[in-house]
Parts: structure tokens; C-alpha cells; sequence
């Protein structure tokens, strides 16, 4: 595919973008670096999963955690919607089901925050190839020497 | 088959039970594979499997070697303040 414009440029730039934020190294997988995107999403999705797995979906807190919450979004916008089950969810007297606290909280935020902080690389570094002509332009990446 | 599902669905809703001792130290080591793995996918030119492998048990192995230095200094200083 030829860029046709300044302005396809731009719209190409922002659909990688949104496409590397909504599922992790779709953004490299659009300009047809396949490799790194494959290596992107088993990575950045296995840490993610992993955080939640230790600390519950309880750890995505947007409440009382903004800063923790404001690196776990980059990971993908479903943590949005983890984010609504966990602080809608209230059992019997009304208080949060999803809460959570100690090491496990301590170690699965920090496993999703990390998998958000480095799901912005990639969409930095996916960004930033197009916008250098890389991947996409050239066609392949083992012609990427 | 949506039993198996239901239950690893829950297995999310549910911490596990990780004790404060030294030994949860070693959750650190897996985010530093993953901090390497996507660090040197942004970062070389080519992705050839060999070397990229390479590359990150190289990084990997640095990150971890220091993150253990640290330690071992930052409990030096604090036996060295309350010792």
C-alpha cells in the first residue's frame, strides 16, 4: 500500500496507534512487523493476565488507585470496563465485592500497571516506525535491514 | 466445557495468597522478562529468533544482577543504620 498523502500519513499514524492501544502489538501487526507484534502481545497480555490472576480484578482501581489505574489503561481499554465490574460490584451491605489488599495487591498492580506502561511503548515505538516510513512502506520485515 | 470457563473466570476474582517475606521478593524476576522481552522487541532492527533470544537473557540476566545488587547493599545499609 502506497501513502498517498500527508493526510493518509497522519490517518495511518492514528489507526496504529488506537489499534496498538485496543489489542497489544496490533499497531506492529497493521505495518506487517509480525515477529515483534506476536512477541508483544504473548508478552505484555501474559504479564497483564498474570497481575490479575494474583490480585484479582481488584486491582484495577479506579477509585483508589488513580495512578496505578492511569498505567494499567494503557494496556488495553477492556481494563475500562474491568475497572466498572470492579468498582460496581457490591455484595450484601453494599460495599465493594472486588477489594483487595496486602503483597497480592501489591504484586498484581504492579504487573498490570507494568503491562500498561509497556503496552505504551509499543504504541510509541509502532507510531514512530510509520512515522519514520519502516514496516509498512517497505513491505516486510526481513527486508528491514 | 462452560463450567471450566465459569471456573477460570472466577480464578480472577479471587487473590492469591502471596505471605510478606522474602521469598515474594521473587515475583519480581517474571516482570523483569516480560520489562526485557518487549524493551528488545521495540528495540533491535531485525527480529531474527537466535539473537533476539539472546539479546533478552543478556538483558534479563544485567536487570536481574543488579536488581539482587541492590538488594544486597540496600540490607547492608539498613542492618549498618539499626544493627
Amino acid at each position: 500500500m502506497k501513502i498517498q498523502s500527508k493526510t493518509d500519513h497522519m490517518l495511518l499514524m492514528l489507526v496504529v496507534a488506537l489499534a496498538a492501544w485496543a489489542i497489544p502489538g496490533a499497531g506492529h501487526f497493521i505495518i506487517k512487523e509480525r515477529k515483534r507484534a506476536v512477541i508483544m502481545f504473548v508478552a505484555i497480555t501474559t504479564t497483564f493476565l498474570a497481575g490479575l490472576y494474583v490480585g484479582s480484578i481488584g486491582v484495577v482501581d479506579k477509585v483508589g488507585a488513580k495512578p496505578w489505574y492511569a498505567a494499567q489503561i494503557m494496556a488495553s481499554p477492556v481494563v475500562g470496563i474491568i475497572g466498572h465490574v470492579s468498582e460496581n460490584t457490591l455484595d450484601e451491605q453494599g460495599q465493594r465485592k472486588y477489594v483487595v489488599y496486602g503483597r497480592c495487591n501489591d504484586v498484581g498492580q504492579i504487573y498490570t500497571s507494568v503491562a500498561g506502561m509497556l503496552n505504551l511503548l509499543c504504541i510509541i515505538s509502532a507510531v514512530y516506525m510509520v512515522y519514520c516510513g519502516r514496516g509498512e512502506i517497505i513491505g516486510a520485515e526481513n527486508d528491514d535491514t | 466445557m462452560i463450567p471450566d470457563l465459569t471456573d477460570m473466570l472466577a480464578s480472577f476474582t479471587r487473590p492469591m495468597d502471596i505471605p510478606t517475606d522474602p521469598a515474594s521478593m521473587l515475583w519480581m524476576f517474571p516482570v523483569l522478562l516480560a520489562i526485557a522481552t518487549v524493551y528488545k522487541a521495540t528495540k533491535i532492527r531485525v527480529v531474527l529468533l537466535p539473537n533476539f533470544i539472546r539479546q533478552v537473557v543478556i538483558l534479563f540476566a544485567t536487570v536481574s544482577v543488579f536488581m539482587v545488587f541492590l538488594g544486597v547493599v540496600l540490607i547492608f545499609f539498613v542492618q549498618l543504620i539499626t544493627g
